[in-house]
Formats: structure tokens, sequence, C-alpha cells
């Protein structure tokens, strides 16, 4: 999965690099009053080092040290001023970056290049996604935007120093580039494999207690429980081992890096010592420039750990980066449908070469406003059928045609003409109104209510005190089972379009409620042309013809009458699905 | 300030007390630091010679250094004690959940729990390493300094002391100010947050309305509302910081201020103010300190309490173990007296109620009823993972117990839910999860009762591969053959309990699963919840259930011919659909 090159802020990150460039101004700010912030306050401990020595001098005059007096106020005042404006502006670069990512993922997602990639399509993968784009948010903020402010504050500071001392200067660069270049090197190079390794075994143990916890009644009975807590104490044991070793590491870092800081107010002291000897002015700059040092060591402190965790967020771009770029569509040319029948011709599918084929040299014609049952083991194609239909999938040989025109053809607009009720459909965090008007933006209120009462959801919703308005919660959980479908149906009727596919909505439903929403679906649909998918008989009068999927062809065929009359298979699994 | 849920933790006194000697230790080297850094400067401020400077040089640094040893020192020891609670934490929780069972993890999430665990205790590690050390710095650090500053300079002194509780003052009131506020936008805030993966989830259904284009616009624009509705609530959250920033900064620019008029008055000599002024950022270090982390801190403290809540859970009722046979038998007896339960305990209605029931050795008992009529509950009951609501309302063999979380029951009974769990293992110790060391030829026999020879030639490594969290994806139906072939290898366990088992298959591989397991369910006792009516006809007993009732009970026979509810039932499923052979 991961590949040992990095990827993270190289040429080729096309996912967290483009966007310095983007908000550049907003960036520049945001740098701008990080550096300010830390300017500011060593500065107040400069001005008034000055102050307090100058001040001890007796000067008889007060205004001699007037301009010190307000300084040392605007820089105390400079300070945090500056750093509330940095905290907010850089919060609101990494937001306004936040909105174009999510954009991109989606589009990505959305891509119909995602169609082939059935990895991406379970919610997890989309949850871990969405908290990628997370994680980037505190790449910016906790390691990214705190470097490149110490750099910059570590060009000034030498750069100041160069302008009395060239050799103390250089010393200034050797001593603080350890701290800004040195340690946090040493750090990614010591931390990064343990970084991996460490995120290995968390996982490990993830795994573990996933298992132990979704598993728990498994353990229990089976009375594992102990050989459990043995595998789990190891897992822990060794991610442990890892923190601790890393913690340890990062104890020992602190303690160099405070040393390096106690080395440089040395250094400070003994240099400002020689610099300023026998100068009656000059000596009042003593205490200034070492005083100064003390507030910038909180510039410098965090860099070290902040960079080790760089290679922590690779992972994410990684997985951002694997997606595939979405591709430019040409719009659809409107194209006049002859009619509404279906018609598979010599169709052969699979889904590569090396696995077992799906369908074998199938032709299927259904007739515009037939209702055409498809049944078959789990397994034997049924959904892959309808995806051929919607064009999701491409066959790898033969035609499959709706109205005379190839499906191919009609690429995004294939929505004008089919609609889908699949076992799951996803109802949305808002109102039953806004649900189902997704069917049609157009609809107004009463053509939405109006779809609410064909699908036997009026009583319902009129028993909500919010009526339609009422939210349906995240993923429909307000409602049954039965109700969301229903929703849904509703949703499909404002589409209004002359092809429904119903793929298996009735699993999990108890057998009356699914029996009534049969019902309604046929009844509301009676016009349409139908494809429907079921794995067991319930309901199939509904149907005008049966098909029954095996090895990637017909197997049987007919009207539910004729197949209950005719033939025994049929009669068999029709006694079978029967409570009698 | 502190968190009573720290209490609870094993040794946390001792640790408090070694950290408090820490943080006086510490006080001692910050002062000892300002003095000998002052008095360098003030040397060669006289217009003394760097290299007379050694002593005060030397002493410096070795003060200086010492403070961040001692630091060392401190989060050495913090790192094990935090490491050790949390092990402990963690411990006392796995524990908890193993015996609050299947149905306390559902009511919590799974997800949740799990991330508790893992994330949770660690939020509660990190949260002690930080919090502790905070707290004992806090109270000994500014106090000493401050009296040092005394010593030194008493205007000074009296000066950070009348800020300090200025600033707490002000960081309280923004704080609550920032609370209230965060607090009214938490729940859009939590809408919008969650709005993005809700489009992501639901774009396969964007994509068959034909939406999906254009709802990309909705998802930018309500990503920029969460910005600009996060940035008003920041602005003012992040004022309790200006304001600790600002006072802070402020009071050192008002001492400078002040030492420098006394100084020009020649009220003061310059090494007393250089100290004053080098201690006075140190006094306020703690609180800023304090106040830092501020959300690892929160997420830590209420962790905490998260966990501890459900440590706190009360366990099932203490009970007198059950004693019952290795194996369940012709001649043993369970019976239910008008069980009530409740399916959580704030519920107000219970989910059963009035179940009274009887059985003697071996059959199968089916269990029907609509979505919600609790035939799931009672299994549940049945299996030990819930409790009933009374105390005496189950008997086995004559004894009473009060629920059925009894290891000799739970011993020899097997439970197959509408969706089980798949350990990510591979399918053959999936398979074999309840005996580990089933024969090669068991499992193979296990693997075609269940239907899963296909499946498994199919699989790119047979029975070693991988599947569950992460490996190869099983479809629904798939999933339950698994734990169906699992039942059919352990056929040492007499008592059976099935939720629902076939949901997901389709009518052919159901109806060959049938014919299999059926044989394999004589000379067990079986409980067989469904909605698929056709198993009725080969129950030996069946609970017909609605609204948490059994409402009407007896053979297959007795309940179809009862006209009763049952009968209703059936007929319901066909009203209208009957499919006449000469129609």
């Amino acid at each position: 999965m991961p590949t040992n090159k990095r990827l993270l802020l190289t040429k080729k990150d096309h996912w967290v690099r483009p966007y310095f460039a983007k908000y550049k101004k907003l960036l520049g700010l945001v740098l701008f009053l990080g550096v300010l912030t830390f300017f500011c306050g060593s500065s107040l401990m400069f001005t008034s080092g000055y102050l307090i020595s100058k001040s001890a001098t007796h000067p008889i005059n007060i205004l001699l040290v007037y301009i010190p007096i307000v300084l040392t106020r605007a820089f105390g005042i400079g300070r945090p001023a500056s750093r509330y404006v940095e905290r907010l502006a850089s919060h609101n670069w990494v937001l306004k970056m936040t909105s174009d990512i999510r954009l991109k993922l989606y589009r990505s997602v959305e891509s119909r290049a995602m169609n082939a990639k059935a990895e991406f399509r379970s919610g997890d993968i989309l949850g871990i996604l969405a908290e990628d784009i997370e994680h980037i948010q505190n790449l910016y903020l906790r390691t990214i935007f705190p470097t490149i402010i110490s750099w910059l504050l570590y060009i000034i500071i030498v750069v100041l120093f160069g302008l009395f001392s060239i050799p103390f200067a250089l010393m200034m660069l050797l001593l603080m580039g350890i701290l800004v270049f040195l340690l946090p090197g040493l750090s990614i190079l010591v931390n990064q494999g343990k970084n991996y390794r460490r995120k290995e075994k968390r996982h490990v143990l993830y795994t573990n207690l996933t298992d132990s916890v979704l598993g728990v009644g498994d353990w229990q009975y089976s009375g594992r429980y102990q050989e459990f807590i043995t595998t789990y104490n190891t897992a822990e044991a060794e991610v442990r081992k890892i923190d601790q070793e890393m913690n340890r590491y990062k104890r020992k870092q602190d303690l160099a890096i405070q040393f390096v800081f106690g080395l440089i107010v040395v250094a400070l002291l003994i240099w400002t010592g020689h610099y300023f000897y026998g100068s009656k002015t000059g000596l009042n700059w003593i205490a200034a420039f070492t005083l100064a040092f003390f507030p910038l060591m909180d510039a410098f402190a965090p860099i070290a750990e902040g960079v080790a965790e760089v290679p922590l967020y690779e992972d994410s771009v990684q997985r951002l980066h694997r997606l595939p770029k979405p591709e430019k569509e040409s719009a659809a040319k409107p194209i006049q449908l002859k009619g509404t029948g279906i018609q598979f011709d010599d169709v052969s599918f699979q889904f590569t070469e090396k696995s077992k084929s799906i369908l074998h040299h199938f032709n299927l014609e259904i007739q515009a406003g037939e209702t055409l049952a498809v049944l078959g083991k789990s397994g034997t194609g049924k959904t892959t059928l309808s995806k051929l239909l919607r064009g999701d999938l491409e066959p790898n040989s033969g035609r499959i045609t709706l109205g005379a025109v190839p499906i191919s053809e009609l690429r995004t607009e294939i929505f004008t003409q089919i609609g889908v009720l699949n076992q799951s459909p996803h109802l949305f965090n808002t109102s039953i109104l806004n649900n189902v008007r997704l069917g049609n933006l157009n609809a107004s209120d009463e053509e939405v209510a109006e779809a609410i009462k064909q699908v036997g959801l009026d009583q319902l919703v009129a028993s909500l005190p919010q009526g339609l308005n009422t939210v349906v919660e995240e993923g429909g959980k307000r409602f049954s089972g039965g109700e969301q479908q229903r929703i849904a149906l509703a949703r499909i009727l404002l589409q209004n379009v002359p092809v429904v596919i119903i793929d298996e909505p009735t699993i999990g439903l108890d057998p009356i409620t699914e029996k009534e929403l049969l019902q309604t679906v046929f009844h509301v649909l009676q016009e349409k042309t139908v494809l429907w998918i079921t794995h067991h008989l319930l309901g199939i009068e509904h149907a005008d013809r049966v098909i029954f999927l095996e090895n990637g062809q017909i197997e049987m065929a007919g009207s539910p009458q004729t197949l209950r009359a005719e033939n025994q298979r049929f009669q068999q699994l029709y006694s079978l699905d029967s409570a009698e | 300030m502190m968190d009573k849920n720290l209490f609870r933790m094993e040794k946390i006194k001792p640790v408090l007390i070694g950290l408090a000697g820490l943080a006086v230790l510490q006080a001692f080297l910050i002062i000892g630091q300002a003095y000998f850094l002052s008095k360098g400067i003030t040397n060669l401020w006289q217009g003394q010679r760097v290299s007379a400077q050694g002593k005060e040089i030397f002493f410096f640094f070795l003060c200086f250094f010492l403070r961040q040893v001692a630091q060392f020192f401190r989060e050495q020891q913090l790192d094990k004690f935090a490491y050790q609670q949390s092990q402990i934490l963690r411990k006392q929780l796995v524990d908890k959940i193993f015996s609050l069972g299947p149905n306390f993890v559902q009511k919590e999430g799974t997800g949740n729990m799990v991330t508790m665990a893992i994330e949770g205790v660690s939020q509660v590690e990190n949260y002690l390493t930080l919090i502790l050390p905070k707290i004992t710095n806090m109270m000994i650090i500014p106090w000493l300094v401050a009296a040092f500053l005394f010593t030194q300079d008493i205007l000074s002194g009296v000066i950070v002391l009348l800020v300090f509780p200025v600033i707490i003052i002000f960081m309280v009131i923004l704080g609550y100010a920032a609370r209230a506020k965060a607090d009214r936008q938490y729940e859009g805030f939590q809408k919008l947050s969650n709005h993005f993966i809700d489009a992501l989830r639901g774009l396969e259904t964007l994509k068959l309305l034909g939406l999906s284009k254009k709802y990309e616009k909705n998802v930018y624009n309500v990503s920029e509302e969460y910005r600009k509705a996060t940035m008003s609530t920041l602005k003012i959250a992040i004022l309790s910081t200006f304001a600790l920033d600002f006072f802070t900064t402020l009071s050192v620019a008002v001492v400078a201020l002040f030492l420098g008029l006394k100084l020009i008055e020649g009220q003061l000599a310059l090494l007393p103010a250089l100290i004053v002024l080098v201690l006075t950022p140190d006094f306020f270090l703690p609180l800023r300190d304090f106040s830092s982390d501020y959300h690892a801190t929160l997420n830590g403290g209420n962790t905490m309490k998260e966990i501890y809540r459900i440590l706190d859970q009360e366990p099932f009722k203490a009970t007198q173990n059950l004693t019952l046979n290795e194996k369940w038998d012709e001649t043993e007896t369970l019976s239910f007296e008008k069980l009530n339960v409740k399916y959580a305990k704030e519920d107000e209605r219970m989910t059963l109620s009035d179940i009274t029931f009887a059985w003697q050795g071996f059959g199968k008992i089916g269990i029907v009823g609509l979505s919600g009529s609790g035939k799931s509950t009672l299994v549940k009951v049945l299996g030990g993972f819930l409790e009933p609501d009374g105390s005496e309302q189950i008997k086995v063999n004559g004894q009473v117990i009060p629920h059925l979380q009894q290891e000799k029951w739970q011993k020899q009974l097997f439970y197959i839910p509408q969706d089980p769990y798949i350990f990510h293992d591979t399918i053959r110790n999936n398979i074999c999860f309840y005996v580990p060391d089933a024969s090669p030829e068991s499992v193979e026999q296990a693997i075609s009762q269940a239907g899963l020879v296909e499946l498994i030639e199919e699989l790119p490594q047979g029975l070693a591969t991988m599947i569950g969290e992460g490996g190869q994806t099983l479809s629904g139906g798939q999933m339950q053959r698994v734990a169906l072939a699992r039942a059919f290898l352990d056929q040492e366990r007499k008592i059976l309990l099935f939720d629902e088992p076939t949901a997901h298959l389709d009518i052919e591989t159901e109806a060959e699963l049938k014919a299999t397991m059926l044989p394999l369910l004589e000379n067990h006792l079986v409980f067989f919840a469904t909605h698929r009516l056709h198993w009725m006809k080969e129950m030996d007993y069946i609970l017909v259930m609605q609204n948490g009732k059994i409402v009407e009970q007896g053979t297959y026979e007795q309940v179809s011919k009862q006209q009763g509810y049952y009968a209703k039932f059936v007929a319901e499923t066909k009203a209208g659909g009957e499919l006449n052979a000469n129609q």
C-alpha cells in the first residue's frame, strides 16, 4: 500500500502543496504576524532591559528614557494583538483550504472514473478520507506554520547580529542551526521508522479490540476470553515499547534544546560583555540583548517535535493521491428515444479477465411498461445487470439499448430515463421535503405532498408536529426501514422517469411491511418499465414476467402464473417461500 | 480546577506530593537562574570584564540546566505513572465491556467503545501527564516567585499579585462567553461538519438522481459557511488567550516602567531591578502553561468522565451460580414466569412484558412477529445479554435466577444474530472460532453444510484468506453462512439461538441451507426468530409476538388453526397476492 517514496509537499503532491500558492496573501499575512508576535515579545524584553539599565545611570531628564518607555508599552500591546490576529488568520486560511480540498475530494469521488472502483464505495473509506482532510489542517497549524516562522526568525536574528559582528552572527548561525535544522532533522531520522511501526502496531491493537468489542458475545460464549486478554496484552506491550522509546527520545531532545538555549544566553552575555566593554553608553545594551532572547525560546522549542510528526501525515496524502483525477465530461447531446423498451443484445460481462464470467452472450428484451422480475442466487449477476443498464458498468461485448439508443450514448443524461430504488437509498440529514425534492428540484411543495400521498406516507407526515419539515436525521434513522424506502420511492416519483430499477429494497423488513411496500411500489409504478431484482418470491404476482439467472444465462422465464402452473422448480420455491 | 475523577486513580497522592516537591525545587532554580544572570549583567554594566564573571555564568547555567533536568525527571516519572494508570483503566474498561455484553456495546455504539478503549484511554494518559504538573506548578511556583519579588521590590510584587486575579477573572468571563457562544453554535457545527460525510455517503444516490454535479456547489458553500461560523466563534474563543497574553506582557511593561522610574530617582539599584524584570515572565509562566493545550486537557477530562461513566454502569445482578449439567438434555427445564424487560434502564415502557413460557428438554421453538414486536429482545434475554426487570422470573431446572448471564448456560449455547460478527482473521479461523482445534475434515464438512464451498474456491488463498475488517469483503449472506458454519462445526453446544439467520439469503440458497440445517437442529434446544414464515412448519412450538407480548403460543397446527393473530399475520402477507395457478 504505502510506497516508500515520500509524496507530501513534493512536486507531485497535488493535495497539500498547491494551496500555498492559492491564498498567497493570507498566507503572507499569517507568516508576517507570526514573526511579528515573537518580534514584539523579544523587543519588549529588549527595550525593558535597556530602559532599566539606562535609568540606572540616573539620567537627569526623564525624557531621555521616554522612547524606550513608549516602545515598551507598544510592544507589550503589540505582542498579544498580533498573536490574536495571527491565530484568526491562520485558522481562516486553513479552513479556506479545507473548503477547496473538500470540493476537490468530492469531485474526485464523484467522477466517472470512480465507478469502476468498488473499493471506495464503502462508507468507511469515505469517513477516512473526510478525516484525512482534518489531519491536513493540523499539519498546517501545528507543523508547517511554526516551522516557517522559526526559519524566518532565524534569518532575521542572524542578519541583525551580522550588522554588529560577523563572527558572532556566524556563532548564532551555528547554535540556532542546531535548533532549527540539526535537531528536527535528527528527530525525523530517528522517529520516522518508529512512527510507522507505532502506527502499524496501533492498528493491530485496533483490530484486536474491534474484534473483541464487536465480537464480545462470541468471546464470551466460546470461553476464549483469557486467550484474547493474552494476545491483547502482547499487542499493547508492543505499542508501549515504541511509545516509551519515542517519549524517551523526546525528553532527551527537550533537554538538548534547553541546553542549547542555555548556551545561547551565555554566548550572548559573553559577546555583549566583550563588545560593549569600555563604552559608557554601550553597557546599557547588555541587558537588552541578553533578555531579548528569552521570549524567542517559545518559537524554537516546539519545532523538532512538530517536524517529527510530518511522516504521520504521509498516509493521508497518499490516500488522497490515489484517488482518480476527475475527468472532463462532455455534455451529452439531447437524444430522441424511440419508446422505452430495453434490449440486451448478445451481452457478455466479467469484472476482470481472470474472474468468472457474469453474463455470457446474454439476450433480453423488456417491453415498454413491462414489469420484469429477476431472480437468481446471490452472485449470479442480478445487480450487475442493473448496473449495465444504467451505464455504470460497460459490457465487454454486445449492446444494451434503451428506446433503440445505446446506453453508452446517454451518458450523464441517464438519470432522466432511469430511476433506482435500491436496498439502502441514502436519506440526507435534512427535512423530508428536501429529501423528496431531490427527485426534481423544481417541484412545488404541492407536488412533493402529492408524491408523499401516493407512497402512503401522508398520514404519517400529518402526525408529525413539523410535517414535511421534519428532519430525517443521519441516515434517515428517524424513520423505520419501510418508511425510509417510501420516502425514497416518493423521490423517484418526482424524478418522473420512464424506467425504474428496483433492487431488493425489502431486505430486513418483516413480511407484512414488505408486502405493503411492494403493493405501493407496483401501484405507483404501474405505467413504467420496471426491472425488479428480488431474492425471494413474496409479491411475485406483481411481475408480468419472471426470469431466473444462472451461469450468465436465463435459466427459465415466463409469467408468474405460467411458471406456477408449469415449472417444477418455481413451484418448489414458491411453496418454500409461502407460510403454509 | 481539580478534576474529581483524578482522585479515583491509584497512588495519585504520592505522585502529587512528588510533583509538589519538584515544583518547589524548580521555583528555587528559577530564582537562582534569574539572580545569577542579573548579577552577571550588573557586574558587566558596572564595567567589570567578562572574564571575571565565571562564577555568575557557571551558576546561571547550572540553575538553568538543573531546572530542565528536574523537568526531565518529572516527565520520565509521569510517563511511567500515566502509562500504568492507563493500562489499569483500559483493563477495567475491557473487563466491564465483557461483563456487560453485546447488548450494552450495541447500545453505546460499537465504534464508540473501541475508540474509547484506545484513543480515549490514550487521551487520558496524555491528560494525566499534562494536568498534574500544571496543577502543582500553578499552586506553588508563582507564589514562591512572588515572595522573592517582594524581597527585591515591593511595588513590583504588588503589581504582579494584582494582575494575577485580574487575568483569572477575565479568562473566566471570556471563557464563559466563548463557551456560551460555542454551545449555541455547536449543534449547527456538528451538522455542518457531518454534512460533508453525508454528501460523500449519499453520492451514489445523488448520481442516480443526476444531481451529483450540481451538489458540488452545495458542498463548497456549506464548507464555507462552516468556516465563517467557526471564525466568528473563534474570535471570541481565543479572546481568553488574548487576555492572558495582554495582561502578562502588559504587566512586564508596567513593571519595567516603574522600575525605570525608581532607578532614575535612585530608590533602587540595578541588580534587584534586573532580577525583578527577569522573574516577572516566570511568575506568569505556570498560568500560561495551564491554559495552553486547552483542548487536550478539556478532551482528556471529558473522556475520563465518560470512561468512569461506563465503569460505573451497574453490572448484572449478583447471583448464585446456576448449577447445570455439561450438556442440556431431555430432562432439563427452562421457564419464564411473567417476565418483564426494559431495553434500557432509563426507558419508561417495558420492551417485553408478561412473557410466560416453559419448555423441557430439546425442541425447535419458532418466534414470529412484526419488526419491533420484541423477537430480538427475547432472544437476547435467552442469551443472557439482557437482564429482566424483576429478579425471580426465570427458572432453570427449578432454580430461580435473575438473568441468564450464567457461565454454565452460556457455555453450551450458540447465538447467530442477523449480522454476525466476522473477525479479522482467516476464514478458517473464523469458522473454527468456537472449536479452535477442529480437524480439517470436520471443517470441510461444516463448510459444505453451510454452502460455502464455492465461495472458498473463488477466494485467492482459499481457507487461509483473511476476511473481516480490512480483509476480503463478504456479502451479508456470506457472513451469515460463515456464522452457520461455526454453529455446524460445534455440535457440542446444545442450545442454539437464531435471530433472522437467513435474512440476507436468496430463497434458493436458503432452501438448500434449510435442508442441511434441519437435521442438525435435532436433539438441540433451538430458538429461531425469523420473518421467513416457511420455517414455522418445521418448528415444534411457536411463540407469536406482538407489542412485546406473547399473544399466542403452541404447535404449528394449534397456532395456525386458532384463527388468531398468527392466522391473520399469515393471511396479511398474502392478502390479494395469492398466486393462483389457474389464473
